[in-house]
Protein backbone atom coordinates (compact mmCIF):
# COMPACT_ATOMS: atom_id res chain seq x y z
CA UNK A 1 0.00 0.00 0.00
CA UNK A 2 2.70 2.27 1.10
CA UNK A 3 4.77 1.03 -2.07
CA UNK A 4 2.07 2.04 -4.54
CA UNK A 5 1.77 5.87 -2.68
CA UNK A 6 5.43 5.86 -3.44
CA UNK A 7 5.71 4.91 -6.79
CA UNK A 8 2.64 7.25 -7.61
CA UNK A 9 4.35 9.93 -6.25
CA UNK A 10 7.23 9.59 -7.73
CA UNK A 11 5.31 9.28 -11.27
CA UNK A 12 3.52 12.28 -9.94
CA UNK A 13 6.90 13.97 -9.59
CA UNK A 14 8.38 13.08 -12.45
CA UNK A 15 5.01 14.25 -14.80
CA UNK A 16 6.07 17.60 -12.76
CA UNK A 17 9.64 17.02 -14.18
CA UNK A 18 8.47 16.75 -17.34
CA UNK A 19 5.71 19.61 -17.17
CA UNK A 20 8.11 22.01 -16.12
CA UNK A 21 10.62 21.12 -18.61
CA UNK A 22 7.98 21.78 -21.17
CA UNK A 23 7.13 25.19 -19.88
CA UNK A 24 10.51 26.51 -19.25
CA UNK A 25 11.29 25.28 -22.83
CA UNK A 26 14.26 23.15 -21.85
CA UNK A 27 14.92 19.49 -23.42
CA UNK A 28 14.66 16.30 -20.71
CA UNK A 29 18.07 15.40 -20.17
CA UNK A 30 16.88 11.43 -20.59
CA UNK A 31 18.12 11.16 -24.25
CA UNK A 32 21.84 11.83 -24.53
CA UNK A 33 21.43 11.89 -28.38
CA UNK A 34 19.51 15.00 -27.56
CA UNK A 35 21.58 17.07 -25.92
CA UNK A 36 21.64 20.33 -27.24
CA UNK A 37 24.82 20.62 -29.92
CA UNK A 38 28.55 22.35 -28.58
CA UNK A 39 27.01 26.60 -27.74
CA UNK A 40 29.12 29.51 -29.11
CA UNK A 41 30.58 30.33 -32.50
CA UNK A 42 29.65 27.90 -35.19
CA UNK A 43 32.13 25.05 -35.26
CA UNK A 44 31.97 22.63 -38.15
CA UNK A 45 35.14 20.77 -36.85
CA UNK A 46 32.51 19.70 -33.86
CA UNK A 47 30.57 17.95 -36.83
CA UNK A 48 33.68 15.76 -37.87
CA UNK A 49 34.01 14.48 -34.66
CA UNK A 50 30.56 13.69 -33.62
CA UNK A 51 29.20 12.89 -37.25
CA UNK A 52 32.18 11.84 -39.04
CA UNK A 53 32.16 8.15 -38.33
CA UNK A 54 28.08 7.50 -38.95
CA UNK A 55 28.49 9.21 -42.32
CA UNK A 56 31.74 7.37 -43.37
CA UNK A 57 30.22 4.06 -42.33
CA UNK A 58 26.84 5.27 -44.34
CA UNK A 59 28.81 6.10 -47.36
CA UNK A 60 31.50 3.00 -47.12
CA UNK A 61 28.11 0.84 -47.25
CA UNK A 62 26.54 2.21 -50.24
CA UNK A 63 29.96 3.17 -52.25
CA UNK A 64 32.14 0.10 -51.17
CA UNK A 65 35.53 2.11 -51.35
CA UNK A 66 36.85 3.74 -48.70
CA UNK A 67 38.79 6.41 -50.90
CA UNK A 68 35.27 7.47 -51.99
CA UNK A 69 33.92 7.57 -49.33
CA UNK A 70 35.54 9.91 -47.14
CA UNK A 71 35.39 12.34 -50.56
CA UNK A 72 32.10 11.95 -50.07
CA UNK A 73 31.85 12.57 -46.04
CA UNK A 74 34.13 15.85 -46.82
CA UNK A 75 31.93 17.14 -49.59
CA UNK A 76 28.84 16.76 -47.65
CA UNK A 77 30.62 18.56 -44.44
CA UNK A 78 31.92 21.10 -47.16
CA UNK A 79 28.01 21.87 -48.75
CA UNK A 80 26.95 21.50 -45.33
CA UNK A 81 29.41 24.42 -44.28
CA UNK A 82 27.41 26.40 -46.85
CA UNK A 83 23.95 25.63 -45.73
CA UNK A 84 24.83 27.37 -41.87
CA UNK A 85 22.24 25.79 -40.30
CA UNK A 86 21.96 25.22 -36.52
CA UNK A 87 19.74 22.96 -35.30
CA UNK A 88 17.66 21.84 -31.91
CA UNK A 89 19.20 18.41 -31.32
CA UNK A 90 21.55 15.80 -32.82
CA UNK A 91 19.51 13.54 -34.39
CA UNK A 92 18.44 16.67 -36.63
CA UNK A 93 21.45 17.37 -37.33
CA UNK A 94 22.88 14.38 -38.42
CA UNK A 95 19.33 13.93 -40.45
CA UNK A 96 20.10 16.49 -42.21
CA UNK A 97 23.83 15.32 -42.96
CA UNK A 98 22.59 11.88 -44.08
CA UNK A 99 20.15 13.92 -46.66
CA UNK A 100 23.15 15.88 -48.75
CA UNK A 101 25.71 12.72 -48.05
CA UNK A 102 22.99 10.82 -49.99
CA UNK A 103 22.84 12.94 -52.84
CA UNK A 104 26.91 13.38 -52.79
CA UNK A 105 26.95 9.54 -53.09
CA UNK A 106 23.98 9.57 -56.18
CA UNK A 107 26.38 12.12 -57.70
CA UNK A 108 29.17 9.35 -57.38
CA UNK A 109 27.29 6.92 -58.93
CA UNK A 110 26.19 9.18 -61.72
CA UNK A 111 29.80 10.11 -62.46
CA UNK A 112 30.90 6.04 -61.95
CA UNK A 113 29.04 4.81 -64.35
CA UNK A 114 30.52 7.36 -67.22
CA UNK A 115 33.40 5.16 -66.17
CA UNK A 116 32.90 1.84 -65.99
CA UNK A 117 30.21 -0.45 -67.00
CA UNK A 118 27.82 -0.68 -64.18
CA UNK A 119 26.81 -4.98 -64.61
CA UNK A 120 28.59 -7.17 -62.47
CA UNK A 121 28.94 -10.32 -65.06
CA UNK A 122 30.76 -12.02 -62.74
CA UNK A 123 28.15 -12.15 -60.60
CA UNK A 124 25.89 -14.32 -63.22
CA UNK A 125 27.80 -17.13 -62.43
CA UNK A 126 24.74 -18.39 -59.81
CA UNK A 127 26.25 -19.69 -56.88
CA UNK A 128 22.86 -19.61 -55.32
CA UNK A 129 20.99 -21.63 -58.19
CA UNK A 130 23.07 -24.98 -56.46
CA UNK A 131 20.39 -25.02 -54.22
CA UNK A 132 18.04 -26.37 -57.04
CA UNK A 133 17.40 -29.97 -58.46
CA UNK A 134 18.87 -29.63 -62.13
CA UNK A 135 17.19 -32.32 -63.24
CA UNK A 136 14.71 -35.26 -62.54
CA UNK A 137 11.14 -35.27 -61.80
CA UNK A 138 11.31 -32.45 -59.16
CA UNK A 139 13.74 -30.17 -61.73
CA UNK A 140 14.07 -26.97 -60.40
CA UNK A 141 12.87 -27.77 -56.89
CA UNK A 142 14.72 -26.65 -53.80
CA UNK A 143 17.55 -29.92 -52.65
CA UNK A 144 15.85 -30.62 -49.30
CA UNK A 145 18.33 -29.55 -47.22
CA UNK A 146 19.50 -26.61 -48.81
CA UNK A 147 15.66 -25.25 -49.19
CA UNK A 148 15.35 -22.73 -46.34
CA UNK A 149 14.52 -23.62 -42.42
CA UNK A 150 12.29 -22.21 -40.29
CA UNK A 151 13.61 -18.97 -38.65
CA UNK A 152 12.45 -17.97 -35.10
CA UNK A 153 13.00 -15.02 -33.05
CA UNK A 154 12.58 -13.08 -35.94
CA UNK A 155 11.57 -9.80 -34.37
CA UNK A 156 13.46 -10.14 -31.07
CA UNK A 157 16.70 -10.38 -33.77
CA UNK A 158 15.98 -6.93 -34.99
CA UNK A 159 16.81 -5.65 -31.09
CA UNK A 160 20.06 -7.16 -31.01
CA UNK A 161 23.89 -5.54 -32.56
CA UNK A 162 25.07 -9.14 -33.22
CA UNK A 163 22.36 -9.36 -35.50
CA UNK A 164 23.08 -6.59 -37.57
CA UNK A 165 26.53 -7.30 -37.44
CA UNK A 166 25.72 -10.02 -39.15
CA UNK A 167 23.82 -8.32 -41.52
CA UNK A 168 26.52 -6.09 -42.65
CA UNK A 169 28.49 -8.88 -43.19
CA UNK A 170 26.95 -10.98 -45.04
CA UNK A 171 26.30 -7.74 -47.39
CA UNK A 172 29.61 -7.04 -47.76
CA UNK A 173 30.06 -10.64 -49.00
CA UNK A 174 28.15 -9.36 -52.23
CA UNK A 175 29.86 -8.29 -55.38
CA UNK A 176 30.32 -4.38 -55.02
CA UNK A 177 27.84 -3.18 -57.46
CA UNK A 178 24.90 -5.50 -56.73
CA UNK A 179 25.38 -4.78 -52.92
CA UNK A 180 25.45 -1.05 -53.95
CA UNK A 181 21.80 -1.39 -55.98
CA UNK A 182 20.76 -3.65 -52.99
CA UNK A 183 21.39 -0.63 -50.52
CA UNK A 184 19.77 1.59 -52.74
CA UNK A 185 16.50 -0.57 -53.26
CA UNK A 186 16.29 -1.94 -49.73
CA UNK A 187 17.83 0.28 -47.71
CA UNK A 188 16.83 3.82 -49.25
CA UNK A 189 13.75 2.59 -51.39
CA UNK A 190 14.22 3.68 -54.39
CA UNK A 191 11.91 3.49 -56.76
CA UNK A 192 13.30 1.16 -60.04
CA UNK A 193 13.07 3.21 -62.92
CA UNK A 194 15.10 5.95 -61.15
CA UNK A 195 17.94 3.38 -59.79
CA UNK A 196 18.11 2.56 -63.58
CA UNK A 197 18.37 6.05 -64.68
CA UNK A 198 21.09 7.06 -61.59
CA UNK A 199 23.37 3.65 -62.64
CA UNK A 200 22.51 3.68 -66.15
CA UNK A 201 21.34 -0.13 -66.44
CA UNK A 202 18.23 -2.02 -67.59
CA UNK A 203 15.50 -3.18 -66.05
CA UNK A 204 16.20 -6.20 -66.62
CA UNK A 205 19.97 -6.33 -65.20
CA UNK A 206 18.59 -4.81 -62.21
CA UNK A 207 16.09 -7.32 -61.34
CA UNK A 208 18.71 -9.72 -61.55
CA UNK A 209 21.18 -8.59 -59.40
CA UNK A 210 18.46 -7.91 -56.50
CA UNK A 211 17.33 -11.45 -57.39
CA UNK A 212 20.82 -12.66 -56.63
CA UNK A 213 21.24 -10.25 -53.78
CA UNK A 214 18.21 -11.34 -51.75
CA UNK A 215 19.27 -14.91 -52.38
CA UNK A 216 22.50 -15.32 -51.41
CA UNK A 217 21.75 -12.68 -48.22
CA UNK A 218 19.28 -14.79 -47.30
CA UNK A 219 21.31 -17.64 -47.40
CA UNK A 220 24.22 -15.83 -45.54
CA UNK A 221 21.72 -15.18 -42.31
CA UNK A 222 20.53 -18.50 -42.28
CA UNK A 223 23.53 -20.04 -41.97
CA UNK A 224 25.66 -17.11 -39.62
CA UNK A 225 21.88 -16.28 -37.71
CA UNK A 226 18.59 -17.72 -37.80
CA UNK A 227 20.19 -21.67 -37.71
CA UNK A 228 22.22 -20.28 -34.09
CA UNK A 229 18.82 -18.72 -33.10
CA UNK A 230 16.71 -21.04 -30.24
CA UNK B 1 -13.51 -36.45 -65.69
CA UNK B 2 -11.72 -35.45 -69.15
CA UNK B 3 -12.71 -32.15 -67.13
CA UNK B 4 -10.58 -33.11 -63.98
CA UNK B 5 -7.78 -33.79 -66.62
CA UNK B 6 -7.54 -31.14 -68.23
CA UNK B 7 -7.98 -28.73 -65.11
CA UNK B 8 -5.00 -30.47 -63.79
CA UNK B 9 -2.60 -30.62 -66.64
CA UNK B 10 -3.30 -26.91 -67.42
CA UNK B 11 -2.58 -26.38 -63.77
CA UNK B 12 1.02 -28.26 -64.01
CA UNK B 13 1.44 -25.91 -67.24
CA UNK B 14 0.62 -22.82 -65.54
CA UNK B 15 2.71 -23.54 -62.45
CA UNK B 16 6.15 -22.45 -62.07
CA UNK B 17 8.94 -24.64 -60.32
CA UNK B 18 10.57 -23.36 -57.24
CA UNK B 19 13.57 -21.90 -59.02
CA UNK B 20 11.71 -19.84 -60.51
CA UNK B 21 9.10 -18.88 -58.28
CA UNK B 22 11.79 -17.56 -55.99
CA UNK B 23 12.90 -15.46 -58.84
CA UNK B 24 9.26 -14.27 -59.45
CA UNK B 25 8.77 -13.48 -55.96
CA UNK B 26 11.71 -11.45 -55.69
CA UNK B 27 10.69 -9.12 -58.62
CA UNK B 28 7.06 -8.84 -57.71
CA UNK B 29 9.19 -6.70 -54.62
CA UNK B 30 9.93 -4.44 -57.80
CA UNK B 31 7.46 -4.52 -60.56
CA UNK B 32 3.73 -5.88 -60.94
CA UNK B 33 4.04 -9.57 -62.26
CA UNK B 34 2.56 -10.52 -65.68
CA UNK B 35 -0.75 -12.12 -65.56
CA UNK B 36 0.31 -15.75 -66.18
CA UNK B 37 3.08 -15.57 -63.86
CA UNK B 38 1.21 -14.11 -61.35
CA UNK B 39 -1.51 -17.47 -61.42
CA UNK B 40 1.23 -19.89 -62.16
CA UNK B 41 3.20 -18.30 -58.96
CA UNK B 42 -0.55 -18.42 -56.85
CA UNK B 43 -0.55 -22.13 -57.55
CA UNK B 44 2.68 -23.09 -57.04
CA UNK B 45 2.72 -21.26 -53.60
CA UNK B 46 -0.34 -22.73 -52.99
CA UNK B 47 1.62 -26.29 -52.07
CA UNK B 48 4.74 -25.61 -51.86
CA UNK B 49 5.58 -24.49 -47.99
CA UNK B 50 9.78 -23.96 -49.13
CA UNK B 51 9.01 -21.10 -51.21
CA UNK B 52 6.13 -19.13 -48.78
CA UNK B 53 9.35 -19.40 -46.19
CA UNK B 54 10.92 -17.77 -49.12
CA UNK B 55 8.80 -15.33 -49.68
CA UNK B 56 8.43 -14.14 -45.87
CA UNK B 57 11.90 -14.59 -45.25
CA UNK B 58 12.56 -12.13 -48.20
CA UNK B 59 10.09 -9.64 -47.18
CA UNK B 60 11.33 -10.08 -43.94
CA UNK B 61 14.76 -8.80 -44.90
CA UNK B 62 13.43 -5.80 -46.73
CA UNK B 63 11.62 -4.37 -44.43
CA UNK B 64 14.49 -4.95 -41.69
CA UNK B 65 16.59 -2.94 -43.84
CA UNK B 66 14.65 -0.56 -44.75
CA UNK B 67 13.51 0.44 -41.21
CA UNK B 68 16.64 0.33 -39.55
CA UNK B 69 19.08 2.05 -41.54
CA UNK B 70 20.92 3.28 -38.83
CA UNK B 71 21.73 0.16 -37.50
CA UNK B 72 22.82 -1.65 -40.48
CA UNK B 73 24.97 1.97 -41.05
CA UNK B 74 26.71 1.66 -37.37
CA UNK B 75 27.22 -2.49 -38.13
CA UNK B 76 30.53 -1.44 -40.13
CA UNK B 77 33.34 -1.46 -38.56
CA UNK B 78 35.37 0.84 -40.09
CA UNK B 79 35.74 4.09 -39.00
CA UNK B 80 36.97 7.50 -40.33
CA UNK B 81 40.48 7.52 -40.57
CA UNK B 82 42.55 9.66 -38.04
CA UNK B 83 44.52 10.97 -41.75
CA UNK B 84 41.14 11.54 -43.15
CA UNK B 85 39.55 13.52 -40.37
CA UNK B 86 42.61 15.78 -39.72
CA UNK B 87 42.19 16.41 -43.90
CA UNK B 88 38.80 17.16 -43.59
CA UNK B 89 39.18 19.56 -40.51
CA UNK B 90 42.00 20.94 -42.47
CA UNK B 91 39.46 21.93 -45.60
CA UNK B 92 36.69 22.95 -43.60
CA UNK B 93 38.90 25.55 -41.97
CA UNK B 94 40.33 26.76 -44.89
CA UNK B 95 36.44 27.13 -46.21
CA UNK B 96 35.24 28.89 -43.19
Amino acid sequence: MVQEFLSGFRRGSDAFAEFKNIIMQTESPSSPADVKPGTGPFDPKRWVDEHGDFLFKYALLRLRDPTRAEDAVQETFLAALKGGKSFDGRRAEQSWLVGILKNKIYDHFRKARRETSFTDLEFYDDEEGNRFTAGGVSKGGWIHELGPQKWSRQVESLDSELFWKTYHDCSAKLPKKVASVFNLREVDGMETKDICALLDISAGNLWVMLHRARMALRGCLEINWFSKQN
Amino acid sequence: MNFWRKLISGCEALSLDCCTASRAQSERLDHPLPRAKRVGLWLHLAICKWCRRYGKQIRFLREAAHEHPEELAKAAPQNLSVEARDRIKRRLSENN
